[in-house]
């Protein structure tokens, strides 16, 4: 009796995981437009906007996971081996392309590292973590670089460039449709641009602290921001109590009312230092990623940067115009 | 660095309260785990609790509430792997295996087949001692009630059926009910303490104060005294270690108990000449 019970719950499952998995197959249609398989949220995005109607364009990170827990499926090298275009970040931030890239008859397929040409920032260079870090932890992003280069806008607009040189070489047919989206891309890039330089021009504090890792340096230094985190970029890096002391004298020393932390990831530890000096916590996106909601909702890069500068302005008390 | 100041810090003051607790409530149980050769048994519910947490993520359920979801889920499969011991003829570690691959693969499938979630879900599972907030310095302290309380109720039989289960049965023990309490308060531990202070610890505390403990002591109230002892010493020496230093404090308080472990080592060498192994 028991194991009839058993073996009738296990078929249960086992058919609901073959449907689901017909779904999803399903959805994946032979198609003639170009296939465009990109790795993070930004470059998702972007391309999604350079590719209009003419592409079909997939990322291959789940919702809400960080791009450090991913681990490439056999379904998404597939994915990726019959794609006609490829986009990833940069070497520091996804080291997990070049590996599935390995494996992958590359005559058919164009690769695209969207961060070609733009000069890379180290990460926390002068900051007081950085000897308390060492190399040791960055290992993750080789050299210690900060890859989260779409967070300084002229930056996102070198990578739409990129993203767009690669549309136009993977499909030649529709090249200038593709110039002209990436034109208007950069075009709302820029106004994004003067709406932050607009907006944290006038600021009652220029400390901008993250009880975090080390994911808004770019985006402080375009808007001459001090920026300061509570640990280096890896964001397996778990911070040590002196650390987190040195953090509560810096939050009670600045002055500052608001603390930031970072969408999809647990704020613990910003909560634990926003309790100790009694300020609040704030969320940015570092959009690496989006939740699942999110997703399905349709955000997009612009969007998410406005809310973005929003809770800039309230942390930073800034003079909204 | 003035001791002073160190303590003036509101979250070392809870990790130090509620890491001492956990640390004891480890170390105790972690000798009759080790004994009956299931010291693994915290990595591998903490997979189970990876898979639950899975589980209820998917139902769009956060934070605590997730809790109710998990601790049914990692309770049963504690009893699974007594059952796999029992019934299958398996040694413990092997039993841990097969529970805590099958979590962690029902973690990942979940995960596809939910399209992903809002947040990162591995930042969500394990905690940091250093973020340790006041009702959870309560849920430690109650947590350390219930099973300090269990455990000496049972200790007699737990005592007998950890040394000879057999002779125990005849003896007229429980041991099938024995063994079930045992598990069943290292997965409330486990589950609880995880989302406290991180399962490297956990895992390390159930192992380390106990296999020192069992290098020295000459009885089993000993032993569960060391043990004790122990854990507790580690968590309060690396959590100032980990200030002086500026290291990761969990990383801290595992590598101070390796160095109570290899003194513990030593001495029994010097303490024994006649018979160094």
């Amino acid at each position: 009796m028991k194991r009839r019970v058993i073996l009738i719950v296990l078929t249960v499952i086992a058919m609901t995981v073959f449907v689901l998995a017909g779904c999803t197959t399903e959805k994946a249609k032979p198609s003639t437009k170009l296939q465009v398989v990109t790795t993070l949220f930004p470059l998702y995005d972007f391309a999604r906007t350079i590719g209009g109607e003419r592409a079909e364009v997939t990322m291959l990170l789940p919702p809400g996971m960080e791009p450090h827990s991913f681990e490439p499926k056999p379904n998404d090298i597939i994915r990726v081996s019959k794609a006609g275009l490829f986009i990833f970040t940069n070497r520091y931030m996804e080291p997990w392309a070049g590996s599935i890239l390995k494996g992958i008859e590359r005559k058919q397929l164009q690769v695209v590292d969207a961060g070609q040409g733009i000069a890379y920032m180290k990460a926390a260079a002068e900051d007081e973590h950085d000897h308390d870090h060492g190399d040791h932890h960055d290992d993750n992003h080789a050299g210690g670089m900060d890859p989260h280069i779409w967070l300084d806008f002229g930056n996102a607009a070198l990578m739409a460039d990129n993203i767009q040189a690669g549309f136009a070489a993977a499909d030649p047919a529709n090249a200038t449709y593709y110039r002209a989206n990436a034109a208007t891309l950069k075009v709302r890039l820029t106004e994004l641009d003067q709406r932050y330089r607009a907006g944290l021009q006038e600021c009652a504090t220029r400390t901008f602290l993250h009880g975090g890792h080390f994911t808004f340096g770019y985006l402080a230094r375009r808007y001459g921001l001090e920026y300061r985190s509570l640990s280096g970029v890896s964001s397996e890096s778990e911070p040590s109590a002196a650390r987190m002391a040195a953090m509560v004298r810096q939050i009670r020393s600045s002055g500052v009312q608001y603390l930031f932390a970072e969408e999809l990831l647990s704020p613990r530890l910003s909560e634990t230092l926003a309790g100790e000096t009694g300020v609040a916590v704030l969320k940015l996106h570092g959009a690496h990623n989006l939740g699942r909601d999110d997703f399905q909702q349709g955000t997009g890069f612009i969007g998410l940067m406005d809310q973005n500068l929003a809770n800039l302005q309230k942390g930073l008390a800034c003079r909204v115009k | 660095m003035d001791i002073l100041e160190i303590l003036s810090y509101g979250f070392i003051q809870r990790a130090l309260l509620a890491g001492v607790l956990i640390a004891v409530l480890c170390s105790v149980l972690g000798v009759f785990l080790v004994l009956r050769r299931l010291s693994l048994i915290g990595d591998g519910l903490a997979h189970v609790t990876f898979g639950s947490t899975a589980i209820a993520l998917a139902f769009k359920i956060y934070s605590a509430a997730s809790l109710l979801v998990s601790l049914p889920v990692v309770l049963l499969a504690s009893l699974g792997i007594l059952r796999l011991t029992e019934k299958a003829r398996l040694s413990g570690d092997a039993a841990i295996g097969i529970v805590s691959a099958v979590g962690i693969a029902a973690g990942i499938i979940l995960a596809s087949v939910g399209g992903g979630y809002n947040v990162d879900l591995l930042s969500y599972l394990f905690g940091n001692i250093l973020s340790i907030t006041r009702e959870e310095v309560l849920i430690a302290a109650g947590l350390f009630c219930v099973v300090m309380l269990l455990l000496g109720l049972f200790f007699n039989d737990l005592l007998a059926i950890t040394f000879n289960e057999e002779l125990a049965r005849v003896s007229g023990v429980q041991t099938r009910l024995i063994s079930s309490v045992l598990v069943m308060l290292t997965a409330l531990s486990v589950v609880l303490a995880m989302k406290l202070v991180g399962i490297m610890l956990i895992s390390s505390l159930l192992i380390l104060p106990a296999v020192s403990a069992l290098q020295l002591a000459r009885s089993f109230k000993a032993c569960i005294g060391l043990a004790a002892l122990q854990g507790c010493c580690s968590v309060v020496a690396g959590i100032f270690v980990s200030f002086i230093t500026n290291l990761p404090t969990s990383a801290m308080i595992v590598l101070i108990n390796l160095l109570f472990f290899g003194c513990a080592c030593s001495l029994r060498r010097l303490l024994t000449p006649g018979n160094s192994n």
